[in-house]
This record gives C-alpha cells, structure tokens and sequence, in this order.
C-alpha cells in the first residue's frame, strides 16, 4: 500500500527540466531511500513530494488526492519534511525550536497540550538532545544542530516524514545513529504497532544499500531501479548510474550489498609499470 | 490537584496561561520586559507633562491626568498632553511597523525608513503640499496611500518566485533613493515657504501636534488590535526559512503578505500623522529583541520600545536648545544613525547572517 504517489511527475526550475514524468508509489511503513549522482533530481523529486515545489505536470497524490488541492497545514499533519539546510531564528533555544514541530496540530487559541508535551519530549528523548534544552541552537555544533532538527521533524509526529540528507554534517558515529533511528521509525520494536513511512535522499549508497527497505536509483531526472537493495545493487547499475566501475560485495556485518569503488589512483599504476613493490620485495632490491 | 492543572513541561523560558479550553504560551522574560518597559514609559510620560516652558508638579500633572481641576489644566491638558499622545502612538505603530517587516525580510535592517516606505509617504506629502495641499486633516491620507505604493513596488520588483530578504532590502533602499530625489524635486520647484514647512515635516516633528493627529491614529492602532495579535502569533513560523515553514503548514505567502502590509499600514499612518520620525521603526524592535531574548521580535516590547524611544526623544527636542524647539526626528537619528552603521559593519563581519 502506498499513501504517498507520484504520478507523470515532471519537475522544473524556470525552463529546465529536473525531472520528467516520474512514476513512484512509496511503499508504506517502509523506508525508501533516493540515490543518484549529484543534480540527478532526487532532492528536487523529495521537495516535490512534500509540496515544497510544484509540479509542471503530473501531480504528487495522497491518499489519492492532489497534494496541490489539499491545504497545507492539513498536509503537515500527515507529511513532515526535514529540508536540508533549514534555518532557525536567531537566538531560539533548542526545546523551542523542537516545540515549533507541534505547529500545525496547534491553533492560536490552543498553543499548547499535554500532546504537544509528550511529542516533544518523545522527540528529544529519541534523538538525544533533552541535556541540550534551553542552549541556544545557534552555539551547537554541526551534529547536535542536525539532531536537533531531526527531533523537530520528529515533534510534527506524522506518518510519512522526509528527509533531505539528514546525515550531512555528522560524524560517521552520528550517521549511524541517525539511520538507525529512521528504521527504528519505520520498524518499532513492539510486533504490531504500526510503523512510520520514511523517505530519504542519502549521498552513501553503501548506506544507502544498509537502511533501506526500498532503494531508488535516480539519473538525470529518471528512475533508473528500484527495489530492496539485494534485488538491485549490482556493479552494472553502480556503472550506470554513477559511472564508477566497482565491485560489490555482500557487507560482513549486515548481508546487504556494499559496493567497493575500482583501485585508487596510483602513481605507478598510470605509468603502466608493475604494481607497488612490497615490503619484502623493496629489501630484496633495495 | 486536578488532573488538569498539573504543571507541563514546557518549551524553556515560558510559561502556559489557561483560559476555559484555551492554553496559551507566554514567554516570561518577554512579559518581565513588557511590564518594565510599561512602567518606564509612564514614569517618562509624567516627565514630559511636567517639564516645558514651566515646570509643573508632577502632583498637578497626575490631578489632571485623573481628570480634577487644576490651575495647570491648560498647560497640561490642553497644550502638552495631545503631543504626547501623539508621539505615543506614532512611536508604538512605528515600533510594531518595524518588528513585523524587519521579521519578514529576515534582516534587522529592513525598518518601513529604509525600505521606502517612509520616502514613499514623504514623496506624496510633500508633493500634495506643493500643489497647495496643507490641511493636516488631508495630508496624513496622502502620506499612508504614498507608503502603501511605494510598499507594493518594492514588493513587486523584489519578488521573483519567492521573497529573498537580501534582495527585498536592496530594492528598497534603491526605492528610498530614488524616491528622495522625487520629494527634492517637489521642493526645489514648489514656493520658499511650502518647502521650509515641507523639510519641517520630512524630519519628523510633533510641533503643533494635537487631536486632530492623535485621534485617527489612535482608532487605526485600536481597529487593527486583533491584527497584531495574530502577528505576534504568525510570527513564531515567519522567522524559519521557506521550507520548514512550509512543512509546518505554514500558508508562507499569504502570512507574510498580511505582516507586510499591517506593517506597512502602521507605518504610513504614523508617518502621516508625525513625518518620518527616523530611525524609531529599525531601533526599536531590535533593542526590544535584545533586552526579551526572545527568538522573534516581541511586539509588545517593540511597541511600549517605539513609545518609550520617541517620548523621550520629543522630550529632549524640547527640553535640550530651549526656548528652540528641535524637531523629534534629529534627536531619534542622532541615536540612530550611529546604531545604523553598526549594524551594516557587524552584519558584514558576520558573513551577512542578520
């Protein structure tokens, strides 16, 4: 089942065309992650399923209606969006900012519910940042910062969120504690509890291939595969879409895919002379 | 303790007031300021009724403000209290003015006596003055439909798919100039006399402020109450970037149209009633920002800020070269030009992040 639907999508900036008629159905309680070499229209498809950029033709659909004719705080109640690199007001402290997640669940005349308390601690817990409370966001390092936006997006509590590179900025330990959030999301531990739909545009295609359920390959504009990773990682596709020739190698640790770039360059290897001495070789011939 | 009074946590530094099923968030420090800033402004208040061409008890002045009979009536009553409700109510609409179009630009340096808005209002005033327009019951229309056009063309030629606040700030300092030049133009060609009275105007004076100023005003600030209580509130998600505000289910374009124009609205009217009072609209959201600590600018404290700023400064206009009476505007540029150029200086070293 999908509630979130792209269909003929095609997305411009003035009169150049980013993405043409597109066809996505986002799988439910999932997490689809977009890969494609830098300008290849998966950030721009991202912004175009929350509504952040209108279609030049075709439409994105939820719960099969137009996200163009739905109203937009009805759309935040179900779609949360992290864009990537979100601003927030001079001198706010990080609960502050977390809070401003409950936006479109508050009115003007109810600015604040025993809802609104839990999501927001739910948040910060999740993500880690309640030490981190009343500091001001603008004196927190790169990773802290991103997990404070991660636990505003987080605040909105809607079914579907994404996220534009949510791992830019961290350290690879952050990194990884934030993909293991987003599968928590989609994934929570207690058996029937219903999990939320995530999508994200990653930069790493090995993590790419580890935290998603459902990958999307994306070049100039056009969906180039998609399917669990297994499925589709292979090095034809690494070479078609990013030009890269490689080899890709079941991960040690995780089964998934893990695709190993060709040898680096080398000095002796461009000269077409024979490969590095060892070490032993080296004190053979000193 | 019922279920329903136990304290929530909240967001750090507010506090939550509870009215039947109503909750609203209040920030503490922004009251503290609020209330203090309130105190401030009637204590000042006082002191301008007290302090003139003679001093009177700041006893009597109360007796009179209380409304019983005084020998100082006249004095106070009838001659220094319609000038200072004036430039009460000049400074709060230009302190509101300036906190809603500095929040929407995103950028301190946006105040309506930057943009063009104030040069807008001057143009057709002055304008109107050479034509032989010199009612004051007339001029201050003039004066807001002159804002409210220069506004719209600054707001059209800096749109161009979305709103850049750089962009928004540049085109209106390009349409303050220009517009300058069109007011200069009005008073090289129109008579010595409509031009001295005109350059009277364009520095910002309450000299024979009363009313008839006052009183059309003070209804548009009442009228448009309920306004700037959904601005303050609108405000809160203005102040993140595009994206994230939309996500939020922010109708961005909409909300901001409305805090332009009911800042743009309350500039103009204050501008007619007072001329371009400069400087007070950029100083004093931001001096009120910085003493709340508050991640908007507060417009409550931007307002009582505005009032506090031009009352003193009137005062001062008064008081400092007596018996010459200095016009409000030099005395608010003399504190603001300085604060001006430190802004653009600290807004570069800063990479432009204001």
């Amino acid at each position: 089942m999908s509630r979130l639907t792209a269909r003929e999508l095609t997305l411009a900036y003035e009169d150049r065309t980013v993405v043409h008629e597109l066809e996505l159905a986002v799988p439910d309680g999932q997490v689809t992650v977009i890969v494609g070499p830098n300008a290849c229209g998966k950030s721009t498809t991202l912004r175009a399923l929350g509504r952040l950029l209108k279609p030049r033709g075709g439409a994105v659909l939820l719960d099969g209606q137009e996200l163009a004719k739905i109203p937009t705080k009805r759309i935040a109640q179900s779609i949360g969006l992290l864009p990537q690199s979100p601003v927030a007001p001079e001198a706010i402290t990080v609960a502050d900012l977390v809070s401003r997640g409950r936006q479109p669940h508050q009115h003007w005349w109810q600015q604040w519910s025993r809802e609104d308390e839990r999501a927001v601690t739910d948040a910060m817990e999740r993500t880690d940042v309640q030490s981190l409370a009343e500091r001001p966001v603008d004196e927190l390092s790169g990773g802290q910062r991103q997990r404070v936006w991660i636990a505003m997006a987080l605040a909105q509590e809607t079914d579907l969120l994404l996220l534009d590179e949510p791992t830019t900025y961290l350290d690879i330990a952050h990194q990884v504690e934030v993909l293991d959030l987003v599968r928590q999301l989609a994934h929570p531990t207690p058996i029937g509890s219903r999990g939320r739909t995530v999508v994200a545009v990653l930069h790493d295609l090995n993590q790419a291939a580890r935290y998603a359920d459902h990958l999307v390959a994306m070049k100039s504009g056009r969906i180039v595969a998609e399917g669990h990773p297994k499925d589709i990682v292979t090095a034809d596709l690494v070479r078609e879409v990013f030009g890269l020739d490689s080899v890709v190698v079941p991960d040690p640790v995780t089964g998934s895919p893990l695709v190993v770039p060709g040898a680096p360059y080398s000095p002796s290897r461009l000269a077409d002379v024979p490969a590095p001495a060892t070490t032993s070789e080296r004190l053979r011939h000193p | 303790m019922s279920a329903d009074t136990v304290p929530v946590r909240l967001p750090a530094g507010y506090s939550l007031l509870r009215a039947g099923r109503g909750s609203f968030l209040v920030h503490r420090r922004a009251a503290v300021v609020a209330a203090v800033l309130g105190v401030v402004l009637a204590a000042v208040c006082v002191a301008y009724l007290c302090v003139g061409e003679s001093f009177v008890a700041p006893a009597e002045v109360l007796k009179v403000l209380a409304g019983q009979d005084s020998p100082d009536e006249l004095v106070v009553g009838t001659l220094r209290l319609p000038r200072l409700v004036t430039g009460l109510l000049v400074g709060a609409a230009f302190g509101v003015a300036g906190a809603l179009i500095q929040t929407v630009a995103r950028n301190a340096l946006a105040s309506p006596d930057i943009i063009g808005i104030s040069q807008g209002a001057s143009a057709v005033t002055v304008g109107a003055m050479t034509f032989g327009v010199t009612s004051y019951t007339v001029l201050p229309y003039l004066s807001v439909a002159g804002g409210i056009v220069a506004a719209a063309l600054v707001y059209v030629f800096a749109w161009r798919g979305g709103l850049h606040a750089t962009r928004f700030v540049l085109i209106g300092i390009g349409f303050a100039i220009a517009l300058r030049s069109v007011t200069s133009l009005f008073m090289t060609k129109g008579d010595y006399l409509v031009a001295q009275q005109a350059q009277i105007w364009m520095t910002g004076s309450l000299n024979g402020r009363g009313w008839e100023e006052a009183a059309p005003l003070g209804w548009t600030l009442l009228v448009l109450v309920p306004a700037m209580l959904w601005a303050a509130r609108a405000q809160r998600t203005v102040s993140m970037d595009d994206d994230t505000a939309t996500a939020l289910g922010v109708r961005l374009g909409r909300v901001r149209l409305g805090l332009v124009l009911l800042g743009v609205v309350l500039a103009s009217v204050a501008t007619g009633a007072a001329g371009p009072v400069d400087f007070v609209a950029l100083l004093a959201p931001q001096i009120a920002r910085r003493t709340t600590r508050t991640a908007q600018i507060p417009l409550l404290g931007s307002a009582l800020m505005g009032a506090v700023v031009v009352v003193l400064a009137d005062l001062l206009a008064r008081k400092l070269l007596a018996p010459t009476e200095l016009p409000v505007g030099v005395l608010t540029a003399a504190v603001g030009a300085p604060y001006l150029i430190w802004l653009i200086v600290r807004s570069r070293t800063a990479g432009g992040k204001a």
